[in-house]
């Protein structure tokens, strides 16, 4: 076949397994709570955070209860990153910038157009200069905000990923929890534990890029956006170097092909730890074209072959993002007895690429309004009108229309232009995208296809280094539709980065432990669901 | 100063781990040419005994009591830390096996110290010991400067190859009284087959697809009972996907971490990669028939050829040396 | 039953080691530290025991420092009833001084068992609990991978090289629990939840000096680079000859 459409291979989201009315069987635990966050992130604990302060101001007491799928706070977290600290400084007021868990301040920045052998460097875009930005590591803020969250009761539940949404009538009435020590057949075994139903007034779905819970909501609901939500690849590595590096470092061009649009980063979280990574839009041409190979490419190139030369990697991981922006979100991200925090809504500003402070900015937005819908009965629709009133929606409706900026790697305004006038051209002028990801057709693959790995780490020693230690016998939480072409099992095996399919002579091959949770199967292939708490990567300080 | 070196006995025969203890304990006294004293413990006369001379024991020590049929946690602990109280004695080497880790800690609490466990190196400094030893699962090496009088040491097995320095030795049988215990071994059996454990064994064996059927799998059987019950038959994903082997014998694809001093990969070829896990092996050895297979960039050592001719001829070296 | 679990705080298996600046200890940067494997075992079984008997407690006892006050909620939210920190800023490096602390701590109750776990999986040094064994002059069994108990005896199967050894001891004793006794469980959201209320009590200590001093932490030896020995069967004479005298794993 010469073109491939993801979308004819991929499952539809299973509603009725995925929504359940409150008291189905099958439950072991039931715990009642006030509100319910899923996932503990910057979202959802800034949310978790601000509830706490705004009851004891009240002097009233409130349960919240976080639910975070890794077994520990930050594990399945994965970032850039460069973040400012603006909502750090609502959330808690009393501390001074360094007293946050970022790393270096940015002070000097590069942008450069890559071709195979050289670079270019290009004008530095205006939006960096008045504002100050740190370098971080998203797993030390969730640590950090975790540790906050504890010290004001909020229970914080690792190694509880949600399942399934509980309801009552059209009412979010909580979760229940995936069950874990399941067989390879996905039978119980008797060390294993059961799925728990936790019911509160106010379920916060705070699960980051495509959520399954609030892709389930809003298909259930039948909640639209104006466009559909489109994602990017992130594949990162973090290295020791023993060259230190003083700048932030951003790159287009090579080694992306001409239609794919994506770029990278180079940061340093501390001269000699630096974070770097490509970043490509999903709705690439090329069947074969492969994030983790092209970014063992990237290494090549003479700019970090100096950087990272005696270097050593200490770990490796992979994320979507979700790159829509304005038109992307979900009309209301408000219903009954739900909320959507962060990512999982969307809020990500295209050209920078930069979400976490408004993943947190929702968060605290979100616990105002969940607050006085407990306390007065105010609608939770509040939490709509406090984003919309905000630097968020303004940030984000400034930007509506800059995806190709933001293709660029992060720039915004006449900066397109100036890119446009440097490179004669080569950077066309832009699809007006309004289709998904999954409905844009690839041209398959002929033969092994140009994105064979011929250096760097392969993708199973990569899995290693994202500490993923899955267990073998997990059963697969991926969905596939049986006998793909294989050509799409081809397909498949190049969009994950963390090779969980292969194409073999038998058709198409799962290997569930691999997976590292970025999403991009959800986006492309088999739909994702989580699996038994504490599954999946174990980041340290990406 | 002597060092009292402290031999293991199992059924009334010498163990060839107290081999190893006596040319550790050599090291305390090199230069200073200080006295090592083999004791043992036991029912009675231990055979083999005598052999310990050569390994440059002055003195060999029986001491025997009725209660010593078997091993006597409380009676040996007894026995020993009251010659050790004796005086004279400046360290007390044991091995670190499952004994020796049993014995040597209530030996060095009588003595009111603790023991420095499981060494890989030691030496004499002024008048205390200077040892190292392993951490953190291998990944460092801790050094320590050892005070107490005596030293309580134990040694990791095969690390002290054992070294022959022969000496005349004098011997001495010793009957000793020791209190009634509230800890016996009833008796000693046989571990059940096939009950290690991949992940905690010190050999693993792993075979892929160029065992080219499941039943070949028994020539790595064959090779792991040669180790004597210290060696597991791994499988690689390939191979459990196929219905070859049992999960439980899989050395994880996701990077589970199997830490054996010994990994043996047979007719595992690039599959490696399945295996990072187990780069921290101390010991890679690979066995594959094309001589460019990724496996031996990253082995220690390896063997081109057929597996079937190779591994039959390694079983039968490796029970010789254990017989 | 009135049990005493002795547990402790150390780096995750997977934690890839870096040597601090002061060259003699482990950099603490972005390491995760958990309940010690291995105690993991001496938890549960106490928690089985303590099921078994209908009544009773089990205690959790940890010397460390503030941060291990998790690590004892890790054990509440398994089931235990109440823990105790032995606050150190440092654990001792001599095992004798830690052992000191402990018995001071547990003497004053008689406890029907104290468990430990076999050791602990960052200094390898295997030896706490049978130290505290003799400080307290209890039975002590090391390594148990099976154990029956009825009333005041018990029986304790343990690994030796290649076989497993069968002991009887009396009770109270100080057991040291091995991987296969048991299976631990995962604490459910409601123990998690009980694990906040429960009693923690932090009392701070002064361990002594002892007499081990650490020189250095170091680095392995480098990997060298791998050969071939031969090839056939001809060659393995050769490749036992060098695991034996140059790996030194024979």
């Amino acid at each position: 076949m010469a073109e491939i459409v993801p979308a004819q291979y991929q499952p539809p989201l299973p509603l009725d397994k995925l929504i359940l009315p409150d008291g189905a069987a099958g439950a072991g635990d039931r715990m009642e709570l006030d509100v319910l966050i899923v996932g503990a992130g910057p979202a959802g604990l800034a949310c978790a955070i601000e509830l706490a302060k705004l009851a004891k101001a009240d002097g009233s007491e409130l349960n919240i209860g976080v639910l975070e799928k890794a077994a520990a706070l930050g594990e399945d977290f994965l970032s850039g990153t460069a973040v400012t600290p603006r909502p750090c400084r609502d959330l808690i007021p009393v501390l001074a910038d360094r007293d946050f868990p970022f790393r270096a301040p940015v002070t000097k920045e590069a942008v450069y157009l890559l071709t195979q052998g050289g670079k270019l460097r290009l004008p530095t875009p205006p939006t960096m200069h008045n504002r100050t930005f740190y370098v971080a590591s998203l797993c030390e803020i969730v640590r950090w905000l975790g540790a906050k969250a504890e010290e004001v009761g909020v229970n914080v539940f690792t190694g509880f990923p949600a399942a399934q949404l509980l309801v009552r009538d059209a009412t979010v009435a909580g979760v229940r929890t995936a069950a874990a020590g399941l067989d390879r057949d996905g039978q119980p075994t008797p060390g294993g534990t059961a799925p728990n139903d936790l019911l509160a007034k106010v379920t916060a779905l705070a699960e980051g890029t495509r959520g399954l819970l609030a892709q389930t909501w809003c298909q259930w609901q039948r909640v639209e956006s104006d466009n559909p939500q489109i994602f990017a690849l992130g594949v990162k590595e973090l290295w020791e170097t023993k060259r230190p590096l003083d700048r932030v470092i951003h790159t287009l061009g090579w080694p992306l092909p001409r239609d794919a649009f994506g770029g990278s980063f180079v940061y340093p979280l501390e001269p000699n730890l630096v974070a770097l990574g490509l970043v490509v839009g999903l709705d690439y041409r090329d069947a074969a074209l492969d994030v983790h190979v092209l970014l063992q490419r990237f290494k090549r190139h003479p700019l970090l072959q100096e950087l990272l030369a005696g270097g050593e990697m200490v770990e490796w991981g992979a994320k979507t993002i979700p790159e829509g922006g304005f038109y992307s979100l979900p009309q209301r991200r408000a219903g009954d007895g739900v909320v959507l925090l962060g990512d999982a809504a969307g809020f990500v500003d295209v050209p920078s690429l930069k979400g976490i402070h408004y993943a947190m900015q929702s968060g605290i937005f979100a616990a105002r309004a969940i607050f006085q819908h407990l306390k007065n009965g105010t609608p939770l629709g509040a939490y709509d009108r406090l984003v919309n009133a905000s630097y968020i929606a303004t940030d984000l409706h400034r930007t509506r229309n800059m995806r190709l900026a933001f293709r660029r790697g992060f720039y915004v305004g006449g900066f397109q232009a100036a890119l446009m006038t440097l490179t004669g051209g080569r950077f066309p002028g832009g699809r007006y995208r309004m289709h998904a990801d999954a409905a844009v057709p690839r041209r398959a693959a002929t033969g092994a296809g140009a994105a064979a790995l011929s250096n760097g780490i392969s993708k199973v020693d990569a899995v290693f280094k994202s500490g993923n230690a899955t267990r073998d016998t997990i059963p697969s939480h991926l969905m596939a539709q049986p006998d793909v072409p294989v050509e799409v099992a081809r397909f498949y095996a190049h969009v994950c980065p963390a090779g969980v399919y292969e194409a073999t002579e038998n058709g198409l091959r799962i290997n569930p432990p691999n997976c590292v949770d970025c999403k991009a199967t959800d986006v492309l292939g088999p739909r994702w669901t989580p699996r038994e708490g504490g599954s999946g990567p174990k980041y340290k300080r990406m | 100063m002597t060092t009292l070196a402290v031999l293991e006995q199992r059924d009334g025969v010498l163990r060839k781990i107290s081999f190893e203890v006596v040319t550790g304990a050599q090291r305390l006294g090199v230069g200073g040419g200080q006295p090592v004293e083999a004791v043992v413990c036991g029912a009675g006369a231990v055979q083999g005994l005598d052999q310990v001379a050569k390994f440059g024991a002055d003195k060999i020590v029986t001491l025997t009591s009725p209660a010593f049929a078997r091993y006597a946690p409380e009676g040996y602990a007894q026995a020993l830390a009251e010659r050790a109280q004796q005086g004279g004695y400046r360290a007390l080497v044991f091995a670190a096996t499952a004994t020796g880790k049993d014995l040597a800690p209530r030996v060095a609490a009588k003595l009111g110290v603790g023991v420095a466990a499981d060494l890989t190196d030691l030496a004499a400094d002024g008048g205390g010991v200077v040892v190292t030893r392993p951490v953190y699962a291998g990944k460092a090496l801790l050094k320590v400067k050892v005070a107490s009088q005596p030293a309580v040491l134990s040694l990791r097995p095969n690390v002290f190859t054992p070294v022959e320095r022969p000496k005349s030795a004098a011997s001495e049988t010793v009957a000793v009284n020791v209190s009634a215990s509230r800890v016996t071994v009833r008796e000693i059996k046989a571990a059940p087959a096939g009950s290690l454990d991949v992940a905690e064994a010190q050999v693993i064996i792993s075979g892929g697809r160029g065992l080219k059927e499941p039943a070949n799998f028994k020539v790595l059987e064959e090779l792991a009972g040669a180790f004597g019950g210290r060696a597991a038959v791994g499988a690689s994903r390939a191979v459990v996907d196929a219905g070859w082997r049992a999960h439980a014998d899989q050395v994880g694809q996701t990077g589970k971490t199997v830490s054996p001093s010994l990994y043996i990969a047979v007719g595992i070829s690039g599959a490696i990669q399945h295996l990072a896990g187990m780069r921290t092996s101390k010991v890679i050895v690979a066995i594959n028939k094309d001589k460019d297979a990724p496996i031996f960039k990253v082995a220690d050592y390896g063997i081109v050829g057929d597996l079937f001719e190779i591994v039959p001829k390694l079983t039968e070296e490796i029970r010789k040396l254990h017989g | 039953m009135k049990i005493a679990v002795c547990i402790k705080r150390v780096p995750d298996s997977e934690t890839r080691v870096k040597i601090a600046a002061d060259g003699k200890s482990l950099d603490e940067a972005g390491v995760k530290f958990v309940l010690n494997p291995y105690d993991e075992f001496a938890v549960e079984e106490g928690l089985r025991r303590k099921e078994k008997a209908g009544a009773g407690e089990v205690a959790v006892f940890c010397l460390g420092p503030a941060a291990a006050q998790e690590t004892i909620r890790t054990a509440l939210a398994m089931g235990a009833d109440r823990g105790v920190l032995l606050l150190a800023d440092k654990i001792p490096v001599d095992p004798f001084e830690s052992a000191k602390v402990l018995a001071a701590e547990l003497k004053g109750t008689s406890w029907d068992l104290i468990l430990f776990g076999r050791m602990a999986i960052d200094d390898y040094n295997h030896q706490v609990g049978s130290l505290v064994a003799e400080l307290l002059d209890l039975p002590c069994v090391t390594a148990v991978s099976h154990l029956e108990i009825d009333g005041t005896k018990g029986v304790a199967e343990r690994e030796i090289e290649g076989a497993i050894e069968v002991v009887d001891f009396s009770l109270p004793a100080v057991l040291t629990t091995d991987k296969g006794l048991n299976e631990p469980r995962y604490p459910a959201l409601k123990g998690i939840m009980a694990a906040k209320k429960k009693p923690l009590e932090v009392k701070p200590v002064q361990p002594g000096s002892g007499t081990l001093e650490i020189v250095a932490l170091m680095p392995p030896p480098e990997r060298k680079e791998g050969k071939i020995v031969g090839e056939g069967a001809a060659a393995v004479g050769e490749l036992v000859r060098l695991l034996r005298e140059e790996a030194k794993v024979l």
